[in-house]
């Protein structure tokens, strides 16, 4: 089963997202700020990170700098999203790919699938 | 700190103390969310770090959704400059010191010179009691003074609009709709404000792609200093026939009124006014409820009065407005702006009665009318009202707005149609001519395509002539 890190400080948004991803089939943590997020891969190394932008205690850049940071955590597939304008995001971190909020269900879980079948692929 | 909200910051008497906390309260859909936002991105285009920090409001892909639209938004301030997070959880969690913690820290990790603390309501529930509610404010205070940033805290009225525990922010300001029968508005009242002199009582605001605009209240506003002396100047009609009846003319900067009914020849006798005015080389200004400019221009035109070139040559200036749905305040305004920024002369205002009609308090007329008339004269721009009285005919002169607009006008001219002889005539009078002679006697006037004319008095002798149902002192009607 793949495991999938949610991270974001809207309660609703990351509880919404935590019962899409199980429902389809994934092992889902869950964190409210980058810190946390740290905290959760210390204790279960996920195939992929689902980070928001906009967080408090420590935000999506700063989160993603720390991931690779990481050497143990090099193949863990990172996905952005963000409420912001995400088209100067995908230009300034280029390996990664970001989901415009408000996105719909269908967009996230392709995004979701491809991300994981890209590191799939990098890894076999 | 200005706000970026139009006429706020006059209500204000400046804007923002910077490093106060200030709550803005009003019922969900009065406009905070919008308010603190266009705040936060006017603030963000001249540098400031504004950090917005949600409760339990809407989502905040939602709230940027709905911000693309306006005018102010900018999405190359976020997140830089606009960066929004949520403390929902960490409320939820770890109750107002862990609020507060989270506040402390995110101000400092993103240098921020604006916090705005949206849904201050789920704080206050989540308090244990009064005085930690009390204290979670105190410390924020505290915290704002030491780093330098100002709070603004939006809660939705939940019991009374002022709280006890909000005694210590450094302002209140309160966004509400009304409704009176099917129609509303928006209004705001600054309910405490230290630091600075703040208009008083309610004043109009609307929301449209421009964000928020709040119309101050005009008589709130209105400038104390006396107008100008306008020394000798006299204003003319250049209709000699009418001009003849009062030759010193009304002086300059004064106020007109013009009463009568449906037809009676108020829009064309306003519009000689502002003729002459455009003949002199003057700026004119009219402003209109009913008739659309094409037909206003149409109409002025088949009376010998050609101002569409006027018009094109931007001397001429026409305010247009239907009169339904209209805001008292935003109609002043824009007729004070246009008089200030085209230096006009001579205005006429062709219909009092819709104008009144924009104000949901009809009490509020005889002061409205009195700060827009000071106003006005301090612009030196000589003013003509049109009032329309209902009656078409019959021995009773209503007027039809309380005595205030009459009282305050130094001039009152009424015009009435009269049953004569088998024709429906128009009648000119003047009941009140401040400081010049007139001729008191009450004419037939005509209007052609030369114009207006007004006829020598009548010579029979008639009575009742102004109740429309003129009779021969001899008794019976002619």
């Amino acid at each position: 089963m793949e495991t999938v890190l949610v991270v974001d400080d809207e309660q609703g948004i990351l509880e919404a997202l935590a019962d899409l991803l199980r429902e389809e089939g994934y092992r889902v943590l869950t964190a409210s700020h980058g810190r946390e997020a740290l905290e959760r891969m210390s204790e279960l190394r996920p195939d992929l990170v689902l980070t928001d932008w906009m967080m408090p205690v420590l935000d999506g850049p700063a989160l993603i700098e720390r991931i690779r940071a990481e050497p143990s955590w090099a193949g863990v597939s990172l996905l952005g999203m963000s409420a912001v304008d995400v088209g100067p995001l995908r230009v300034q971190y280029p390996g990664i790919p970001f989901l415009q909020k408000p996105f719909d269900i269908p967009a996230l879980m392709k995004q979701v699938r491809k991300a994981l079948d890209g590191k799939r692929a990098a890894s076999g | 700190m200005t706000t970026g909200v139009p006429g706020l910051d006059g209500v204000l008497g400046g804007g923002l103390v910077t490093s106060g906390v200030y709550i803005v309260v009003g019922e969900p859909g009065a406009g905070k969310t919008l308010f603190a936002n266009q705040l936060c991105y006017h603030q963000g285009r001249d540098g400031a770090r504004c950090l917005y920090v949600t409760l339990l409001a809407e989502s905040h892909a939602r709230m940027l959704a709905n911000m693309r639209d306006m005018a102010f938004f900018d999405s190359a301030q976020l997140p830089e400059s606009v960066y929004y997070v949520s403390g929902f959880r960490t409320l939820e969690e770890q109750g107002l010191p862990g609020l507060l913690e989270l506040l402390r820290r995110e101000v400092r990790n993103h240098n921020t010179s604006i916090l705005v603390l949206d849904g201050l309501v789920q704080a206050q529930e989540a308090a244990g009691s009064s005085r930690d509610f009390k204290k979670f404010i105190h410390e924020l205070q505290v915290s704002a003074s030491l780093s330098r940033f100002t709070a603004l805290m939006l809660t939705s009225s939940n019991g009374p609009t002022v709280h006890p525990e909000y005694t210590m922010v450094d302002g209140i300001l309160e966004l509400r709709e009304r409704t009176l029968g099917v129609r509303s508005w928006r209004e705001l009242q600054v309910r405490k404000f230290r630091g600075g002199a703040t208009l008083s009582g309610v004043h109009t605001f609307r929301i449209s792609s421009q964000g928020l605009e709040v119309f101050p209240r005009l008589e709130a506003r209105m400038r104390r200093t006396p107008p100008p002396d306008p020394g000798s100047e006299r204003v003319h009609f250049g209709i000699p026939s009418l001009d003849a009846l009062f030759p010193g003319g009304v002086a300059k900067g004064s106020t007109s009124l013009m009463l009568g009914p449906p037809g009676s020849g108020k829009t064309l006798m306003g519009s000689s006014l502002l003729s002459e005015g455009l003949r002199r080389g003057e700026q004119c200004l009219y402003m209109g409820f009913y008739e659309s400019p094409e037909r206003l221009l149409h109409k002025v035109a088949a009376a010998g009065m050609d101002m569409g070139e006027a018009v094109k040559e931007g001397r001429m200036h026409i305010l247009w407005q239907p009169p339904a749905e209209c805001i008292l305040d935003v109609l002043a305004d824009q007729l004070l702006s246009a008089v200030q920024r085209h230096q006009v002369t001579r205005v006429f205002v062709d219909g009092l009665s819709a104008m009144s009609q924009a104000a949901p308090d009809s009490s509020r007329i005889s002061s409205f009318f009195a700060a827009l008339t000071q106003e006005l004269r301090i612009q030196c721009a000589t003013t003509f009202f049109s009032l329309e009285t209902p009656r078409l005919f019959g021995p009773v002169l209503d007027m039809p707005l309380e005595v205030g607009p009459s009282a305050v006008a130094e001039n009152l001219f009424f015009l009435r149609h009269v049953e004569l002889e088998g024709r429906l005539r128009r009648l000119l009078t003047i009941f009140k001519l401040r400081d010049t002679d007139y001729d008191p006697s009450i004419r037939e006037f005509r209007i052609s395509r030369q114009g207006i004319e007004v006829l020598p008095p009548f010579d029979v002798a008639l009575d009742t002539l102004l109740t429309g149902l003129a009779r021969h002192r001899t008794g019976g009607h002619p």
